[in-house]
């Protein structure tokens, strides 16, 4: 017999009748008190768009009704707790997860509706930086990171190896090119996997937590370098992070996602000069405010 | 009450079916790319089947003696030797170890030791979200990780039936020889009863075995959630499905064989 069954024999205590009633009648509406849904202009078109998108894994609803636009030409922060689903959006922009509703753009290309050959086409503009680097096990940093010249380039093998070694100075990780993904910290892992997402200067460029599991030294160097980089390159990047030390660094726009929604988005300087509690909040990594251990 | 307790057994049952449409889909994916150009597969295939020539041989050769000389071999010379009729165990080896024990046995020690080890492997890439990173990186992980891993796994288990029915029969020679037997009447009856369709069907059945296994065990793998301990039960299903798999197939392949030969019925 289910709990729900067990409760609906029993003769039910006033007091749990008040919880219940409770729980189901204004739900919707106290669950998004937060969410102003407020999405401040940038002026700049929007690289990837998120329209009404619904995505559930079994019962475990994910996204509910997401509305997210990525400005063209900015250093986009995606902030949120962790477990909201950020690494899910970034699936479903490189078009690893279709949404169960709604629609994903990018570039104004419907990504869910593509086909086989045209998702393959469209992926080359992508970087990706996997939450773990998503290094390849059986392979060294070096073909790790040349992977993609290899596989979307005809670069000679010497300026293969010329842009790598560059990529990997980059991230501090010269010496560390004949070693095994195994063979390597958390962080180190993470840093190749970052120069690997670079290496073929893309459009548009996805962080998953790029600086979780790096001390704040390099934290702060990887920031820099993302800014550097995006300076020389342009394009679109979205970085994920829970850390407020690198969105006040990096971020030109910030999305805030709870819940399955957008909290408010819009640029920088706006955002954290917000009046929205729960934005106020997480900005500020205070314990006082709406979002509790749950 | 009565709905969850339905609940309780459709949803699994719906969920294996499921499953199984999801392994079916596989397959043909598989088929389609591996005919399809470009064949970027090659090295890996190679590499697969080196793998798995390596792990199996040994293992594969003690089972099939000692089965062979065990099973069939003891069992049914201790009861024909009740008949004085112990030359047809010869012919009972075709029936016993060229139809069913060699690749059964094959197929036991291929999804054991191959299966598991591909499993395993795909699972942690999935965990580890290299599957994905492949994925973005244009690579198609049909095409380069199943393709290959099919068709070396569909050769090895064929090659294999060979070798696991040489070790076999020798098997029943051993267990002729413990009965102070000669070995002419064993090879009489066995020729007498031996034709090219036990032989072919033996090494098609098998090199099917094969890839149920290998469909089965990257299925498993490339759809593996929930860490390390996800891999885990991933390789565990991979084994139980692929046995299952693999006995559901062989009643078919049996039936349809004699059927559609009937000369291999009668037993001379
Ligand atoms: N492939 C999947 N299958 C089932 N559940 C998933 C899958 N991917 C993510 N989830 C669930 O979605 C939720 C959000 O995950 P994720 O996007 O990784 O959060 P985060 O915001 O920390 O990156 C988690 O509860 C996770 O269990
Ligand atoms: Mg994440």
């Amino acid at each position: 017999m289910s709990e729900q069954e067990k409760k609906d024999d029993q003769p039910i205590e006033p007091a749990e009748r008040v919880r219940v009633v409770q729980e189901a009648a204004p739900g919707g509406e106290e669950e998004y008190r937060w969410h102003t849904g407020l999405n401040r202009p940038t002026g700049v078109p929007d690289a990837i768009e998120f329209i009404d998108v619904h995505k559930a894994f079994g019962r475990n609803k994910i996204l509910k009704g997401l509305n997210l636009g990525l400005p063209e030409g900015k250093i986009s922060m995606i902030l949120g707790p962790s477990g909201t689903g950020k690494s899910v959006c970034i699936k479903h922009m490189v078009g690893l997860l279709y949404p169960d509703d709604g629609d994903v753009l990018v570039h104004g290309e419907s990504v869910p509706n593509l086909r086989d050959e045209e998702l393959f086409e469209m992926r080359k503009k992508f970087g990706v930086l996997f939450q773990d680097g998503a290094l390849f096990g059986s392979m060294n940093l070096l073909d790790n990171v040349a992977f993609p010249l290899r596989q979307h380039t005809d670069r000679s093998e010497d300026e293969i190896m010329g842009i790598v070694n560059a990529r990997l100075a980059e991230v501090g990780l010269t010496d560390a090119g004949d070693k095994m993904p195994n063979e390597l910290s958390g962080g180190m892992r993470k840093r190749a996997g970052f120069a690997r997402a670079l290496v073929l200067d893309p459009d548009i460029v996805l962080f998953d937590e790029p600086d979780s599991g790096l001390d704040p030294v390099r934290t702060a160097l990887l920031c820099e370098l993302i800014q550097e980089i995006h300076q020389e390159n342009g394009g679109a990047y979205t970085v994920i992070t829970h850390d407020i030390m690198s969105a006040r660094r990096v971020a030109e726009y910030i999305a805030v996602l709870w819940r399955g929604r957008i909290v408010e988005a819009g640029p920088a300087e706006e955002l954290f000069n917000s009046d929205n509690d729960f934005v106020r909040q997480f900005l500020s990594g205070s314990a006082q405010g709406p979002l509790g251990m749950e | 009450m009565a709905r969850s307790a339905a609940d309780r057994t459709i949803a699994p049952a719906r969920d294996f079916f499921e499953q199984v449409g999801d392994m079916m889909i596989l397959t043909g994916k598989t088929i389609i790319s591996a005919v399809r150009p470009p064949f970027p597969y090659g090295g890996e295939f190679i590499l697969q089947f080196l793998f798995a020539l390596r792990l199996c041989w040994f293992p594969l050769l003690i089972s099939t003696v000692a089965f062979g000389y065990g099973a069939p071999g003891l069992q049914a010379a201790n009861f024909l030797v009740l008949f004085g009729a112990l030359d047809r165990l010869g012919g009972f080896f075709v029936l016993a170890s060229i139809r069913e024990f060699a690749p059964l046995v094959t197929a036991i020690v291929l999804a054991g030791v191959a299966g598991t080890a591909i499993t395993a492997d795909l699972g942690a890439r999935k965990i580890r979200e290299e599957l994905d990173a492949l994925q973005v990186l244009g690579v198609d992980p049909v095409k380069n990780l199943v393709v290959p891993r099919f068709l070396a796994l569909m050769l090895v288990t064929g090659l294999f039936d060979i070798y696991a029915l040489l070790f076999g029969i020798f098997g029943g020679i051993l267990a002729t020889l413990v009965y102070h037997a000669p070995l002419g009447p064993f090879w009489a009856t066995f020729f007498t009863n031996a034709s090219v369709t036990d032989l072919w069907g033996s090494v098609l059945k098998c090199t099917c075995y094969g890839a149920i296994i290998a469909i089965v065990c990257c299925y498993k793998g490339m759809t593996a959630s929930g860490g390390a301990a996800g891999v885990g039960r991933a390789v565990n299903q991979a084994v139980v499905i692929s046995f299952l798999g693999i006995f559901a197939f062989n009643y078919v392949f049996t039936q349809t064989l004699l059927a559609t030969h009937p000369e291999i019925n009668v037993i001379r």
